[in-house]
Order: C-alpha cells, then structure tokens, then sequence
C-alpha cells in the first residue's frame, strides 16, 4: 500500500513539474530574427552549399540588405521568398517545396517510414506460437539441460 | 633529383595490387578446398601487401620531406616553405594521397583479418580474407593507375604551388582524415565476413562475432573523425557553424547511421537469433555507403566547401560502387533468403523491439540523408532543373528522428528482452523521469524559452539518469571494487551506456547552441566599440606577422566588462604567397557555459565587419564526441573478444551470481521488479 502511494506522488510530481515547464514555454515564446531565418533559407549564389545567412560574399550582404528592406517594407515571409524564386529560380531555395520537381523528395521519406512500421507491425504479428508445439518430455529435457548449463556457468567463474 | 622515389612508391603500389590479386585467388581457393592452400602463403601474400603499402606512403612521405619535385604529387600539392608538419599532411591532402593512406588502412585491416584466421580450415576466415584482397586490387588499382601519384615529372619544377591553404592551417589535419580513414576503411572487414559468409551459405552469429572488434575500431574512429571534423570546421571555416548538412559531411554520416544501427542489431542477433538477414543488408549497406561517400567527394558532382579535388577517379569509383551494390545484393538475393532468421520479437515492447525501433530510425535517417545529397544530382543528371537541398530540409527530417532516437536510447536499454511490462519500466524510469521533469521546470522558471531544448535536455536527462540507476541497482554491493568489476566484466553493455552518455551530452549541446544562440554583425572603425552578450567589444588595432611563406594579419578586438579586460579576440587572414586565395579565421573564446564566436566578414585597415555569436554550451558538443569515443574505447577493450561479444547485459534474473562469501543484498531483480507487479 505505501509503496502504490509512493508511486503515485511520484507520478504526480512528474505531472506537476511538466505542466509547469508547459505552461512556461508556452507563455514567453520569443518573436524570433524574422530577416535571420528567411535568410538562412535562401542560398548564396557565388558560394558552395551555404545560406546567405552564412556567407561573407558581397552578393550574400547585398541580398541579406535586400531581405532587411523588404522587411521594413512590410511584405510577407512568402512574398519575400516568391521575389528571390523570381530572380534565382527554385536553386535559390534550400528548403524546397513540396510541388514539381522535388516532391519526390517529401514523398519518399514518408513512404520509406511508412513501409518502415508496416514491415515492424506485420513481424511482430506474423509470430508463430512454437511454445504450445513443445509437449511435456521436451520441456522436461530442455529444463534438464538448462541446469546442466547454469551449473557450468557457475563453474566457469573465477 | 633521382626518379628513385617515385619509381619505388609506384612499385610499392604494384606489389600491393599483385598481392591482393593472390590473396583474392589464394582464399576463394581456400575456401573453397581448405587443404589446397597453407596458411603460410597467405600469410606471406598479406605481408607483401603490407610492404607495398608502407613503401608507397613511405616514398610519398620521403618525397614530400626532401622536396623531390620530379614525383607528380609533390610538384602539385608542396612547396619548399610548407611547413613541416604540413609537409607531413600533405601527404593526405590532395586526391591522390589520400588514396595511398587508404591502401596503407587497408593493408592494416587485412592484416588484422589474418591474425585472426587460425588455420585454412577456418573456411570463414579465408573468403574474408579473399574479399579484403578483391577490394585491396581496386585501391591498390587506383594509385597505380587513375589516382596516380608517383609519375615522374622529366622537367621537374623548382618549386611548387603548396597544398589547398585551407588544409595547411589547422593541427587537425593530422588528425581529421587519418581518423575518418580507418573508420571508413574498417568497415571492409564487416563486408568482408558477410561476403565470406553468404558465399559458404553459412548464417549463424560466427561472421558477427568475428567482425565485432574490426566494426567497432571503425565506428569508433569514425565518430572521432566526425567529431573532429565539426570541431575543424567550427573552428576553421568561419561561417559561424559546426554542420552544414553539406555533401561532404553526409557523405561520412551516413555509413556511421548504418553502422550504429548494425552495432544494435548484431546485438539483437546474437543474444536472441533475430534480424540475421536485416544484418546483411546494413553491411553492405554501410560498405557501399563509404564508396559512394568517397565518389560523392572525389569527384566532381557535386560543390561542397570541403571537396578539394577534382579528378578521373570518379567514374572509377562509380563503377566500383554499382558492383558493391550489384553483386553483394545479387548474392544476398540468391543466398540470404534461406539464412534468414525465423524468430520474431514477442512485444515491441522489450530491448529486442526497441533495437527494431532503433534500426528503423537509424536506417530511415540514412535513407533521407542519402536522398537529400543525391536528389540535386539525380534531378539535373535527369534533365530536371537546377534544385537545391539544403539545410531547412535536413533539419525538418533530422529533428524528430533525433527526438524518437532519443526516446528509443531512453527506454531501451533498460528493457529486458522478450517482454517489458510497463510497471517494470515504470519502476526502472520513475526516478530518472522525476529528476528530468524537475530539471526541465526548473529551466523554463529560470528563463529559458527553447522547447527544443528544454524537450532534448528532458529526454537527454532521463537517459542519462536511467543509465546511473540501472548501474546502481545492478551493482551487488556498495563497495567501489564491486562497481569497478561490474562495468569492467559488461565492457559491451556499459561501454554502450557510455556511448550513449555521449550521445545525450551532444544532443544538449546541439539543441541548446542551436536554440539559445544569438548573433549581431557589427561594422567598427578603429578604437570604436559595441556591445555583444553583456561585453563591450572595442576594435583596437591589427597586426601583421610575417612566416616564411605566408602573411598573417591579426584583428584584436577587446572584450570588456565595465572596465577590466576579459578576452581579446584575434580572428585573422591569412594571405599565402603561392595562393590567390587568402583564409580567414575565427576567433573562438571558449568556456565550460558558453562559447563567444568571432568571425571576419571584412577586414580593412581601419575598418572591420565582423560576426559575433554567441554559443551556449557548444563546447559540450566536443565533450559528449569524446565520451561516445570513450565509450567505444571501453566495448572495444575486453581481453577476450569472443566471449563477450555484442554483449549486452545478462539479463538481470540471470546475472550469475557474485562468486565471493560476502553478505551481498537483495540482488538487483528483486528490488526492480514491484511486488504487486
């Protein structure tokens, strides 16, 4: 009995300190760098594989300034990005969208996970019952054999 | 200027790759017919593979050292101001080098293969043996033909133009690739013993058992290598980070994911007969994904700040890759069907199912970051466009792969196998969870406001926290001896906690960094100051130090509090005499709490731009990669490699039983299960 109340005071602290982390979180999200993240999703045009967030080029400070102004102008994320696709193409995007060209390339994690836990469900339940082929001699044999073992093990021990 | 050293590394090649063809001929025949062939002649042809190993990056080392300019590579990759420990490197840093140290690695594990063959009746053992040599003929191929680099220059130059001055700028390129090497390189053996395995039609957990040593030296030094390269890249590259999800990168990433899931499944084969088919396929999966890691980066598909070659060897390696992939399939197809194990787990809910969870994350995480590097490619070799795969994308696939691995290495290693009722779960998780949940509170009161990383230092902690509970409940008496054999007689399994201690140090690290991190750019006139994370920073002047072949120009920016001087920051160009290009460092300040970062976008006399950032706790990135090697270390280090291989704990009800006469206490099953379970 004490040892059931034990484990529900722990359980309730548990809640107890989750909510309170819940609660905090969800109270003081921060707004964010809004020009920082669109700009690490647009790629730096003269440089290799990096945002130009991330690059020290001079067309990387010019599109960088390009974003902040446009910001200030009070235009949408989207209309933002919709005007470096228009200058750049979709290889300014190195979050790409999930149409055309690199759909396949949302579809087939998804497909891959899904066929994933397909495969994990149907093994587990494509189990064969061996136990209830195992009559009574064998049992007996088997627990025989596993003393014999244990015994051994024991044996071996330094 | 003789033709001596270059005429001798070549021949050191040749010899290798005559060898190796022997060595493929000798085993396969010895497999096949063990009384055909004595294990002397094998042994023999191993040893010339070796000679011919150490004599090629032995000339190459020689020419390096004595400016032999008349030796292709060195009038290429060196020049007579190189340094000396950069003169050593250079070795290794350009295409054609590297391609003779992986020869060297690869005539070391082959050696490694043959200590353990016993005898040529070890049927096993031999085709191994055979596999090393049919991959040892394509390497050792490669440096005497494509990869070339001993040709003999007729009008030798008096000086050469130095290596790629990114790669002679940093003590870790003594480090960095010889590491990556071995941990790429170590994975033939696995490959080597499946192949041997699904040739002799022979399942069972012999070819398991015998690759444990030589998978987990690679996957050990590979982690190293991964590590050390974040840390080069942080602290060299200057960008402001330590992973760009760039080609080069992934390329390493991706076999360690396979690896790490087979080190797991191997587990789940030997202690309880499953996945002995899954098994085969990460092994060639891992192989082939170090071939097509290495034609990713050595060839010229794709850009990457770290592919520093260009070359023929490519469509070499591309060949080489579709066999792999093609004939170790095909073979598996043909063979593996009847190898495969019939048993299945019981519940998902028990160790095994937590490996299949693992695997399933682990491999699925392989898949997409090998669909992420590729999917540019295959899409303009197809007659697409031009995409970009960046990392927006292999952030929003890493993250909740990473969230339920976490999850999975929370739970599963205190699962027993067939079944895990939830109360003994709750019994084994209870305490951890409570000193997580409390941690997390006390986070989020305190201020912090990243879910990301209150969630990871939540399940970082609960892992962390189940793994010094499960070592206190299974340690049969309090006395420090008692611990110290406990972990030492289950080296795999506390070798593995360690690993894993690791890995949730890191993933605090990655996510707090990530999530806590703030940044400012500044442009300064001299003498003039701003403010960055509590400090005030002055550009107070630059300096300029002259080495023999190069120019370095430090910045000294000043971090004050209030009036006293905390840090001076020295990010630096470095213009080199022989290279247009100049380099630029970052200063790094680091400290147990956080990390200040400062990179140069501009340098001009009077006038600097610089990036600032600030890091919470990165430098527990480096920490938790070394604990994960650590924990290699330990798995690795157990005198007797068969008894205790891909242990994981005896099952608590069956641990054997403390040999001394002492009083010991309740053993451990007995506390964990709950009485009125």
């Amino acid at each position: 009995m004490r040892r059931r109340l034990g484990n529900i005071a722990v359980a309730a602290a548990i809640l107890a300190l989750l909510t309170v982390a819940l609660l905090g979180l969800d109270r003081g999200r921060p707004s964010g760098d809004r020009a920082y993240a669109l700009e690490r999703q647009l790629r730096c045009p003269v440089c290799t594989s990096v945002s130009i967030a991330e690059s020290t080029s001079g067309t990387a400070t010019a599109m960088r300034a390009g974003v902040e102004e446009q910001i200030a102008a009070g235009r949408s994320d989207q209309q933002i990005v919709d005007y470096f696709r228009a200058r750049y193409g979709d290889w300014v995007l190195l979050d790409p969208p999930a149409r055309g060209t690199t759909l396949l390339l949302w579809a087939l994690p998804v497909g891959a996970l899904v066929l994933g836990v397909a495969v994990l469900a149907l093994r587990r339940t494509a189990r064969p019952d061996h136990g209830a082929q195992v009559d009574e001699t064998d049992r007996a044999q088997i627990a025989a054999a596993l003393a014999r073992l244990r015994a051994d093990d024991v044996a071996d021990q330094p | 200027m003789s033709t001596l050293l270059p005429a001798a590394g070549w021949t050191g090649a040749l010899l290798g790759m005559s060898a190796s063809l022997v060595l493929a001929v000798l085993g396969l025949r010895a497999q096949r017919t063990p009384s055909a062939v004595r294990r002397s002649q094998l042994k023999m042809t191993v040893l010339c593979i070796v000679v011919g190993a150490v004599l090629s990056m032995g000339a190459l080392e020689a020419a390096l050292l004595t400016d032999d300019f008349s030796m292709s590579y060195v009038a290429e990759n060196h020049s007579r101001a190189t340094p000396l420990l950069f003169t050593i490197t250079g070795a290794w840093s350009a295409l054609e080098g590297s391609i003779v140290l992986w020869t060297l690695v690869l005539a070391g594990f082959t050696l490694l293969v043959l200590r353990q063959v016993p005898d040529t009746e070890d049927r096993l053992g031999t085709g191994a043996l055979a596999v090393m040599g049919v991959v040892g003929v394509f390497f050792f191929g490669l440096v005497t033909t494509a990869a070339n680099p001993f040709t003999i220059l007729a009008d030798p130059p008096a000086d050469g133009p130095g290596a790629n001055p990114l790669l002679q700028d940093h003590v870790m390129v003594a480090f960095h690739p010889p590491m990556l090497y071995i941990g790429y390189v170590g994975f033939t053996v696995p490959f080597a013993y499946a192949i041997s395995a699904l040739l002799l039609r022979q399942g069972g957990v012999e070819w398991l058992r015998r690759t444990r040593r030589a998978n987990l030296i690679a996957w050990t030094f590979l982690t190293a290598g991964l590590v050390v390269g974040a840390w080069w890249s942080y602290d060299v590259l200057g960008w402001g980070g330590y992973w760009a999800w760039d080609p080069v990168e992934n390329a390493a990433l991706m076999p360690w994911l396979t690896a790490t899931a087979f080190i797991h499944s191997a587990v789940v084969q030997v202690k309880r007969g499953m996945l002995q088919a899954w098994n085969f396929v990460l092994v060639l999966a891992t192989f082939a994904l170090t071939i097509l890691g290495t034609f990713l980066t050595r060839s010229s598909v794709v850009l990457s700040v770290h592919s520093f070659t260009r070359s023929a060897v490519g469509p070499a390696l591309l060949v080489f890759f579709v066999l792999v992939v093609g004939g170790g399939f095909t073979l598996f197809a043909l063979r593996g069907e009847r190898m495969a194990s019939r048993s299945r787990p019981e519940s998902l809910s028990s160790r095994e199912g937590a490996f299949l969870v693992n695997n399933l994350l682990l491999s699925l995480f392989a898949f997409v970051v090998l669909l992420g590097t590729v999917y540019p490619i295959l899409v303009e070799a197809l007659g697409g466009s031009q995409v970009s795969v960046g990392r927006p994308f292999f952030d929003r696939m890493a993250v909740p792969l990473s969230f339920a691995l976490l999850l999975a290495m929370g739970a599963g290693p205190f699962m027993p196998y067939r079944h895990a009722s939830a109360a003994l779960l709750w019994t084994r998780l209870r305490w951890p969870l409570l000193v997580a949940s409390a941690a997390a509170a006390a986070l989020v009161v305190l201020g912090m406001r990243s879910v990301g990383a209150v969630a990871v230092i939540f399940l970082a902690t609960t892992s962390a926290g189940a793994s010094v509970r499960q070592l206190a409940a299974s340690v049969p008496s309090r006395r420090a001896g008692a611990l110290w054999r406990l972990v030492r007689q289950q080296r795999g399994y506390w070798g593995g906690q360690l690993a894993h201690l690791g890995v949730a140090l890191a993933a605090v690290a990655i996510a707090v960094s990530g999530g806590l991190a703030t940044r400012a750019s500044s442009t300064l006139p001299l003498g003039e100051a701003t403010t960055f994370a509590g400090y005030t920073v002055t550009f107070d002047r630059t300096e300029q130090h002259r080495e023999p072949d190069r120019t370095v120009t430090d910045a000294h920016l000043v971090f004050r509090t209030g009036s006293a001087i905390r840090h001076v920051a020295t990010p630096r160009l470095t213009a080199f005499d022989n290279q247009p290009q100049s380099v630029g460092a970052p200063s790094v300040w680091s400290a147990p709490g956080s990390d200040i970062y400062v990179a140069l976008a501009q340098l001009q006399p009077d006038t600097i731009t610089v990036n600032l950032y600030r890091y919470p706790l990165m430098s527990w990135l480096w920490v938790g990669g070394g604990v994960m090697v650590a924990g290699g270390f330990w798995a690795l280090s157990g005198r007797s490699p068969r008894r205790r291989t891909g242990s994981g704990p005896v099952p608590s009800g069956e641990a054997p039983p403390e040999p001394t006469g002492q009083p010991t206490p309740e053993p451990a099953a007995a506390r964990d299960e709950p009485v009125d379970a």
